[in-house]
C-alpha cells in the first residue's frame, strides 16, 4: 500500500462518543454538559413500540420537551420541515435523535432549520452554513449508518425525484451514545442489512479516490470488527459484546467514509432507493461486491487491505490476487449473515433499475469513485447483474 | 506577459481560453446557465474587499463574463464561494475543486446532482485555467 509524494488531507470528526452497556441512561448528564434545556426527542414508531424510547424520556425527565416521531423508513424534505416546526413550537435548544440513519438526518436537517430558519428546501447547496448549529446527541439503534458522526445528512425531495446530499461540517452531532443495549433487540434482517451498510462504508472507504491513512485504518479496523462481530450478533442478537463491537465498527466506518467519502455502491443504492423503495442498508450490502468486481483494476490496493481486515491474504499474494480474494470473501459474508443477495428480492423490476442506471450518475457520491463512470449503461450492468 | 487575476482583463482572457479550447465544446454541450465566483477579502493579499465574478455558459457556448456587484453574482445558477488563497489553489490545480467542496474550503448554493452529472465540464473549465498566465495579487 503506497500514498502519492503529493499526499494532502483535512480529517474532522469532533463527535464525542460515550460508550457502554446502559450508557444511553446518561443521556441527561451529556444534554448538560452541552448546554441543552429543552430537548426535543426524534425518534420513529419502530423505535417506539420497541420500548426503546421509555428509559430516555424518563431520564431527561421535564428537560424533554417533545417526542418528533412521525418519520418514515426514507426520511424527507417535508418530515424534516414538520419535525422543526415541531421543536421550533416546543422551544427546544437540543435535539436527541434515537434511531437509525432517517431519524438521524431527520434530526440533522432540524438543527438546520432551527438555528437558520426557513424550510429545508432553502438549503440548495454544499458547506453553506457558517456557524455551528442546534447541538444534537445521537443514540443509534442499529449499527450501521455511522451517521452519528458524519457531516452529511441524506434526505428524499419527492419533488426532485432524487436524495438529495446534505454535507455541512457546521452540523456534525456534537455527541454520539453507544448502548449496546439499544441494538439487542433489533431482528435479524435489520442486523443483517445495516451491518452491511457498515461494511460498505468502510469499503467504499477505502477505494474512494481520497481516502488516506487514518481513514484506511479505520475502515480496516470497521471490516476486522464486522468478520468477526456480525454473524455473531446474527447468531445471538442478545450478546451485548457483539453488538457493542459492531457499533463501534459502524461508529469507526462512519468516520472513515465521512472523510474519505463514498463512491458507486451508495450513488447505486440511493438511487434504487430513491425509486423502488429499498431498504439504504440492504441496496448496499447487495451491491457491494459486485461494485468491487466492477472497480477491480482501479482498486486492487484497497481491496487488498479488505483481504487482510478478513485475515485472507497470504504471503506472497499480489494486490489483484488478494483484491480478487476480497471480492469473493464479500460475497461468500453476505450469504453467510442470511443478507437479500438480489435487488427482485426486495420488489424491484427491469424498469426501476434503468431510471436508477440513470440518477446515479447525478448522485454525489459518484464522483470519488476510483473508476470514473462515464456512462448509465455500466450501472445498468451492474445492477442486472444483481436484480 | 501575464494578465492580473480576478479583474475584467482577465475574465477576457479566461473566456477567450475556453472558446479556443478544441474539447470545451463538446465536453460542456449539456451545461445550462451561469456560475459566480465569490473571492471573498483578504487586504493582506491584496483583495481588499470581496470580488464577485459572473460567468454564463450555456450548451458549449460562452455569454457573459464579467466582475459584477453582488446582487448579479447572487442571481446566478451556482455561487460558489471562498477565501483568496482558495480558488488560488485551485485555479494552480494544487487543490481539487470537489474535495475543496466536500470539505467546506469552497461553499456551494445550487443543485448539486446538476454539478455531479456535468462534472467533466467543471473539471475542463478549471483545466482551462492553467492555459494562460496570471500574475496573482498577492505576488505583483
Amino acid at each position: 500500500m503506497g500514498y502519492d509524494e503529493d499526499l494532502s488531507f483535512n480529517y474532522f470528526g469532533p463527535t464525542k462518543i460515550v460508550f457502554g452497556i446502559d450508557s444511553s441512561k446518561d443521556v441527561e448528564i451529556e444534554m448538560n454538559s452541552l448546554g441543552g434545556t429543552r430537548a426535543v426527542v426524534v425518534t420513529d414508531k419502530g423505535i417506539i413500540a420497541a420500548g426503546l424510547i421509555e428509559g430516555i424520556t424518563k431520564t431527561l425527565g421535564s428537560k424533554c420537551v417533545g417526542v418528533f416521531s412521525d418519520i418514515p423508513q426514507d426520511t424527507g424534505v417535508d418530515v424534516v420541515d414538520k419535525g422543526a416546526a415541531f421543536a421550533r413550537e416546543n422551544k427546544a435548544n437540543i435535539v436527541i435523535s434515537v434511531g437509525g440513519g432517517s431519524v438521524i438526518d431527520t434530526a440533522k436537517g432540524m438543527c438546520i432549520l432551527l438555528t437558520e430558519g426557513g424550510n429545508l428546501r432553502d438549503f440548495n447547496g454544499i458547506q453553506l452554513l457558517n456557524r455551528l448549529q442546534t447541538p444534537h446527541i445521537v443514540i443509534p439503534t442499529t449499527a450501521g449508518t455511522g451517521s452519528e458522526v458524519t457531516n452529511a445528512a441524506v434526505i428524499m425531495d419527492k419533488e426532485m425525484g432524487q436524495k438529495r446530499l446534505l454535507v455541512e461540517n457546521f452540523n456534525v452531532p456534537r455527541l454520539a451514545i453507544l448502548d449496546p443495549k439499544m441494538t439487542e433487540k433489533l431482528p435479524r434482517l435489520l442486523t443483517a442489512g445495516t451491518g452491511m451498510d457498515a461494511m460498505t462504508h468502510a469499503v467504499e472507504a477505502l477505494h474512494s479516490i481520497p481516502h488516506e491513512p487514518i481513514t484506511d485504518a479505520l475502515a480496516i479496523h470497521a471490516i476486522r470488527l464486522l468478520a468477526k462481530y456480525l454473524p455473531v450478533c446474527i447468531e445471538n442478537g442478545s450478546d451485548l459484546v457483539a453488538r457493542g463491537q459492531a457499533q463501534i465498527a459502524a461508529t469507526i466506518a462512519g468516520w472513515a467514509f465521512g472523510n474519505a467519502m463514498v463512491g458507486i455502491v451508495h450513488a447505486m443504492a440511493h438511487s434504487i432507493g430513491a425509486i423502488a423503495h429499498v431498504p439504504h442498508g440492504i441496496a448496499n450490502g447487495i451491491l457491494l461486491a459486485e461494485c468491487m468486481d466492477y472497480n477491480l483494476e482501479e482498486a486492487a490496493d484497497g481491496y487488498a487491505m479488505v483481504a487482510e481486515a478478513f485475515g485472507l491474504r497470504e504471503k506472497g499474494m499480489d494486490d489483484m490476487d488478494a483484491a480478487r480474494a476480497a471480492v469473493h470473501a464479500m460475497r461468500v459474508f453476505s450469504k453467510t449473515i442470511g443478507h437479500p443477495q438480489r435487488l427482485s428480492e426486495m420488489g424491484v423490476k427491469e424498469q426501476d433499475i434503468e431510471k436508477a442506471a440513470e440518477l446515479s450518475l447525478s448522485d454525489g457520491s459518484i464522483v470519488n469513485n476510483p473508476r470514473f463512470v462515464l456512462e448509465s449503461s455500466e450501472v445498468l450492468d451492474i445492477f442486472r447483474k444483481v436484480l | 506577459m501575464g494578465v492580473r487575476a480576478l479583474t475584467q482583463e482577465w475574465m477576457d482572457a479566461y473566456k477567450a481560453a475556453i472558446q479556443a479550447d478544441p474539447e470545451y465544446k463538446d465536453i460542456a454541450k449539456n451545461w445550462e446557465g451561469s456560475v459566480a465566483l465569490v473571492v471573498l477579502p483578504d487586504p493582506a493579499k491584496g483583495i481588499p474587499e470581496t470580488v464577485y465574478l459572473f460567468q454564463d455558459y450555456w450548451h458549449g457556448d460562452v455569454g457573459e463574463f464579467v466582475v459584477c456587484d453582488k446582487d448579479k453574482a447572487e442571481s446566478a445558477k451556482f455561487v460558489m464561494t471562498g477565501e483568496y488563497a482558495r480558488w488560488k489553489q485551485i485555479a494552480r490545480k494544487e487543490l481539487d475543486a470537489t474535495k475543496a467542496l466536500l470539505q467546506g474550503k469552497l461553499k456551494m448554493k445550487g443543485d448539486l446532482p446538476y454539478v455531479v452529472r456535468n462534472i467533466k465540464t467543471v473539471n475542463k473549465v478549471i483545466d482551462i485555467l492553467g492555459a494562460f498566465e496570471t500574475i496573482w495579487p498577492d505576488e505583483v
